[in-house]
């Protein structure tokens, strides 16, 4: 679990209101329901209004990768649309890097494009009209870069998605994947610091895509972004995510760390989510050790806290009493009850 | 059923039942009360307002007070207008066709260059050579500003959203209002000469970009208008690195329609006179009544559009790159030969070619007229007397002995209601309640004549199916617009108008639907009408009138003729286009459940085309408008003979109020069709 230092990201209290007259509707809403939110929705929602983002409040720590998952339509992309202010949100407040972008002229919000935002589109968003090292040096191109650092930088992008050779393409003569790999490109090639990323890897195959997870990994390590990432592929989400959102018409019902949302699922439709998953793999032992308590039995297993539920179930498959759990440097930091590896593993079928 | 079921669903008709029954009531009203109330039926002299000279003095006060500027500008605007003309028509012709044909290869390949080369050589035989550089000359100043003009506001209203709307429907009235409409207060404004064909048609060319420019930048993909935006571009960087190029397309077959508009509107504007172009010669030769010379000028105007529009369309497609070696190729070739045989180019225009055609045709034409008049006469007649007339001023007064070989009498007006009476009632016993009704409305039309409806039951009528067509607001707004109509005075001409440009559309209705099933079911049919549409609708209207002015003379009948030529091409495409494009899966459905091909047609290709059709109709509604007022050149009466006046007096008050007039017409019969258009494709769950 990565710790929440400084936060990069802030939205409070975001709501994002789709229809005519949003604004006073939604006012006129929330104090009929005294601010209850839920109830404001529901409200909202009766009078043909789509409260796409309904009273969120959350924070993004710096180099954190931060995924959101939710059902189709539960507002995901409009919640990184809010994050970028392509759309200005209904009311709420959204801080980067402490300052209240909500409020900032349209010049600020330039000069933070430009500089400190990247984004990957859904539907890659590439402009037909220009080849793939043009889309990709596009964004320098606005900030008044000269052509030949552009194509410098471009092509170092390009290599680094794997397009090197397609410079000259244009989007329409590209597959899907290459076509978000392009996209993928571009938003990379100004070096933003914060990275929104809307479904980046859907339109790719299994192979490129898990190539693209890690090449993903290796980066946020080396350049420390802070990364919001949407994605409808739990496995996905585990394997990346420092932090996971759900969402649901509009809701964050959970936030929390792929064990919390595999674990400690608040409701059903959170624990829907990580139902095809292969629990055992992703829990680590840390979720289910009971810190500080000396076990009183002298078996020990050799567990450790980062080791996954399936193996260290494994080894202590004939065993009842509490097993003690080590630390990297192998000092015994808790116990472990054998029986809650197994509930552990279970919930899912409950 | 019981007697209460039975008194139910009297209450219970469809909202088409009511309104057609309110019709019938008011018709019937309007028929015993005439002898009584003449007031019911013809509008008094004495309710008019003199709207339209209320129109003409503010209209000229407004027009006087920005007459200095108006004519400042069309002062500077002669300067570009003859550096073009002197370009065009300065430049040695064979430069010209070089470098024409060159463009011909660059934009399109060899059969562009073909059309380009054959096109201007057929021009140059002609013997108006000059004429024709004068018309592109006007069209080389015109469109340019109207693609500024429109292109400006097409990004405007992208740019401020409360503008948009307020464009679209200026838009919107523009399309409606009738080209020679534009022409009066122009006139008054610039002055008489070219520059008044410039403007009207600059003015007449800008809404297509305007609209094709709004509608590709609204199309853009919007995460492509995102993805700019997070690139941290500004608005103008936005706007013309991303969007605009994007739109590219599009804005291409803006230009390509706003060359066509101008092209037709500098031809309609040389009704002023005053300068030596083409539309001018056409005019001139067919009042002289020289057909072949006609014949022969409008085969010019003919080239120029398919040239410009062919080349242009090019544009907006996907486009290939052609041998630039060519091109420069093609220009080298002319500029050599140029330059060698500089002293020895002929003249343009001591070449003349195809003046042994156009007396050819000529001969020819008094030839066939001579052995044919008899039965073409005939034939003219018989529609007149026994279609038009009766459609005109009722069966009441258009049987006459000396036509019809009989009078028409009191008891025949009987029994026809009698019978349509009974025909009515038996649909509605099978329960087309709303058909029977109007089956016997139809009758009543018939027997009045549309020029003699009484005004009641017009404006009933009209609020009866704009009601049901789309509801109370319309309805509402349509009687408003016909009272307008009505107190203005321009009622009776109003009615001619309806009466003519209703014929036209009834015989492209079934004409033009009959041909487009043709099409639909034989693509031999489709193949051989196809490019005929094509060229109909290339055509600038005014050469419509030619050849119907060759055969039948002047007269409603060749106005009718030259309507219906211009607008059946809408209804054949339509109609072909609704009947084949039926989703494959209906259509399976329907052969596995074991239906013909004819049982296909007319139970799932027919209902499910009826929106597209419909629009269809609408475009012919629309169509036959416009040139209804063109047609006014060869002898309609009505509203277009009325624009057409105006102009010739210069009079501003007549002029705007009778096309306004024509445009409210047109803009209620759009509305309506629209409404029954978009009521089908919501029963059909198209929209
Ligand atoms: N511009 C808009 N105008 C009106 N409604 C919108 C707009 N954009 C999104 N919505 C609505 O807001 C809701 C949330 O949409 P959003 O695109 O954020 O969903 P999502 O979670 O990203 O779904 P998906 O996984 O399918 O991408 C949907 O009901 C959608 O219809
Ligand atoms: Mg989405």
């Amino acid at each position: 679990m990565t710790e929440v230092n400084t936060s990069i990201i802030t939205c409070q209290n975001l709501w994002q209101v789709f229809g005519t007259n949003a604004d006073t509707a939604l006012s006129d809403a929330l104090s009929q329901s005294e601010g209850n939110s839920d109830t404001a929705a529901t409200l909202l929602r009766d009078k043909g209004f789509i409260p796409a983002v309904q009273d969120v409040t959350m924070s993004v720590g710096v180099g954190e990768l931060f995924v959101i998952m939710g059902l189709s339509g539960s507002g995901k992309s409009t919640l990184v649309r809010c994050m970028s202010q392509l759309l200005p949100s209904t009311t709420g407040d959204i801080l980067i890097e402490g300052e209240n972008v909500v409020s900032a002229s349209k010049k600020r919000l330039i000069e933070l494009r430009r500089h400190k935002m990247g984004m990957v589109f859904q539907h890659f968003g590439l402009f037909p009209h220009m080849s793939v090292l043009e889309n990709v040096a596009y964004p320098l191109k606005v900030k008044g870069v000269g052509s030949k650092q552009r194509r410098s930088r471009a092509a170092e992008v390009i290599t680094l998605v794997g397009l090197e050779g397609r410079e000259d393409s244009f989007p329409r003569e590209l597959s899907g994947g290459q076509r978000q790999r392009v996209g993928i490109a571009r938003s990379l090639s100004v070096n933003p610091d914060i990275w929104f990323l809307d479904e980046p890897f859907s339109a790719l195959d299994p192979l490129i895509r898990r190539q693209l997870q890690d090449e993903f990994l290796k980066l946020q390590a080396t350049l420390n972004k802070t990364i919001v990432f949407i994605t409808h592929d739990i496995n996905e989400a585990l394997k990346l995510a420092d932090r996971i959102a759900i969402m649901r018409d509009g809701k964050i019902v959970q936030i929390g760390t792929p064990t919390d949302i595999v674990l400690n699922p608040v409701d059903d439709y959170v624990r829907e989510f990580s139902n095809d998953v292969a629990k055992g793999q992703h829990a680590k032992v840390s979720s289910v050790m009971l810190s500080g308590e000396n076990p009183t039995t002298a078996e020990d297993p050799g567990l450790t806290t980062t080791m996954t539920l399936d193996t260290a179930l494994a080894r202590c498959v004939n065993l009842y009493n509490p097993v003690p759990v080590r630390d990297e440097t192998g000092n015994i930091v808790g116990n472990v009850r054998p029986a809650d590896l197994a509930t552990a593993l279970q919930a899912e079928d409950l | 059923m019981s007697a209460d079921n039975q008194a139910t669903g009297l209450l219970h008709l469809s909202a088409g039942s009511r309104a057609a029954f309110v019709t019938l009531l008011i018709g019937a009203l309007c028929l015993t009360i005439e002898p009584f109330a003449p007031w019911m039926v013809s509008w008094s002299a004495a309710w008019q307002l003199p709207l339209t000279d209320w129109v003409g003095t503010s209209l000229t006060w407004l027009l006087d007070s920005i007459k200095p500027a108006a004519r400042a500008f069309s002062a500077f605007m002669n300067y570009p207008m003859n550096w073009a003309n002197q370009l065009l028509v300065g430049t040695p012709w064979p430069i010209i066709i070089g470098v024409v044909t060159a463009l011909g290869w660059y934009l399109g390949g060899i059969t562009m260059a073909a059309l380009g080369l054959i096109g201007l050589s057929f021009v140059l035989a002609s013997g108006y050579w000059v004429e024709g550089m004068n018309t592109l000359a006007l069209i080389a100043v015109s469109v340019p500003l109207a693609l500024i003009l429109g292109g400006l506001l097409g990004i405007l209203a992208n740019e401020q959203p409360r503008i948009r709307s307020a464009l679209q429907t200026v838009l919107d009235v523009m399309q409606t209002v009738p080209t020679f409409a534009y022409l009066t207060p122009i006139l008054l404004l610039f002055g008489f000469g070219p520059v008044v064909g410039l403007i009207a048609s600059a003015i007449y060319a800008a809404p297509p970009m305007a609209r094709n420019v709004m509608l590709g930048l609204e199309r853009v993909d919007s995460e492509v208008k995102e993805a700019a935006v997070m690139s941290g571009g500004t608005r103008f960087q936005q706007l013309f690195q991303v969007e605009i190029p994007s739109a590219r397309t599009q804005i291409m077959v803006g230009v390509n329609q706003s060359l066509m508009a101008g092209l037709s509107m500098v031809i309609i504007a040389a009704v002023i006179g005053g300068f030596n172009d083409i539309g001018w010669e056409v005019l001139l030769t067919m009042r002289k009544a020289q057909f072949g010379q006609a014949l022969l000028a409008g085969s010019v105007i003919v080239v120029f559009a398919v040239i410009i529009d062919r080349m242009s369309a090019t544009l907006a497609t996907e486009r290939k790159h052609y041998d630039h070696r060519v091109t420069f190729g093609i220009l080298l070739i002319t500029a050599l030969g140029a330059l060698l045989f500089w002293s020895k180019v002929p003249n343009p225009s001591d070449i003349s070619l195809l003046n042994p055609v156009a007396a050819f045709v000529d001969s020819e034409m008094s030839e066939f007229i001579r052995t044919n008049g008899a039965w073409l006469e005939s034939f003219k007649n018989s529609a007149v007397y026994y279609v038009l007339l009766p459609l005109r001023i009722g069966l009441d007064d258009a049987v006459l002995t000396f036509t019809w070989g009989m009078n028409w009498t009191a008891s025949m007006s009987y029994w026809l209601f009698a019978g349509s009476a009974i025909v009515g009632g038996l649909l509605a016993l099978r329960g087309q309640v709303t058909a029977g009704l109007l089956v016997i409305i139809f009758v009543g039309v018939l027997e009045t004549g549309i020029a003699e409806l009484p005004w009641l039951f017009v404006l009933v009528a009209t609020a009866a199916l704009a009601w049901v067509a789309s509801g109370a607001r319309l309805a509402i707004v349509s009687t408003g617009l016909l009272l307008t109509i009505l107190v203005s005075g321009l009622w009776d001409r109003a009615l001619l108008s309806l009466y003519l440009s209703g014929a036209a559309v009834l015989a492209c209705a079934v004409l033009g639907g009959l041909l487009g099933l043709l099409c639909a079911v034989s693509p031999l049919a489709w193949k051989i009408i196809r490019p005929i549409c094509d060229m109909l609708q290339t055509i600038p209207l005014f050469v419509f009138l030619i050849p119907v002015l060759m055969i039948f003379q002047i007269g409603e009948f060749s106005a009718l003729l030259a309507i219906i030529a211009y607008a059946i091409v809408p209804m054949i495409r339509y109609t072909r286009h609704g009947l084949i494009n039926t989703p494959d899966d209906l259509i399976e459905a329907a052969i596995a459940n074991g239906a013909t091909k004819a049982q296909i047609l007319r139970d799932v290709r027919a209902p499910y085309a009826a929106p597209t059709i419909l629009v269809g109709l609408n475009q012919t509604i629309l169509f036959a408008f416009a040139m209804l007022v063109i047609a006014a050149l060869i002898g309609t009466t009505g509203l277009g003979q009325s624009i057409y006046l105006a102009l010739g007096k210069a009079d501003v008050g007549l002029g705007i109020s009778a096309g306004a007039a024509m445009a409210i017409l047109a803009m209620i019969a759009d509305r309506i069709v629209q409404g029954f258009a978009k009521e089908r494709r919501i029963a059909l769950g198209l929209q």
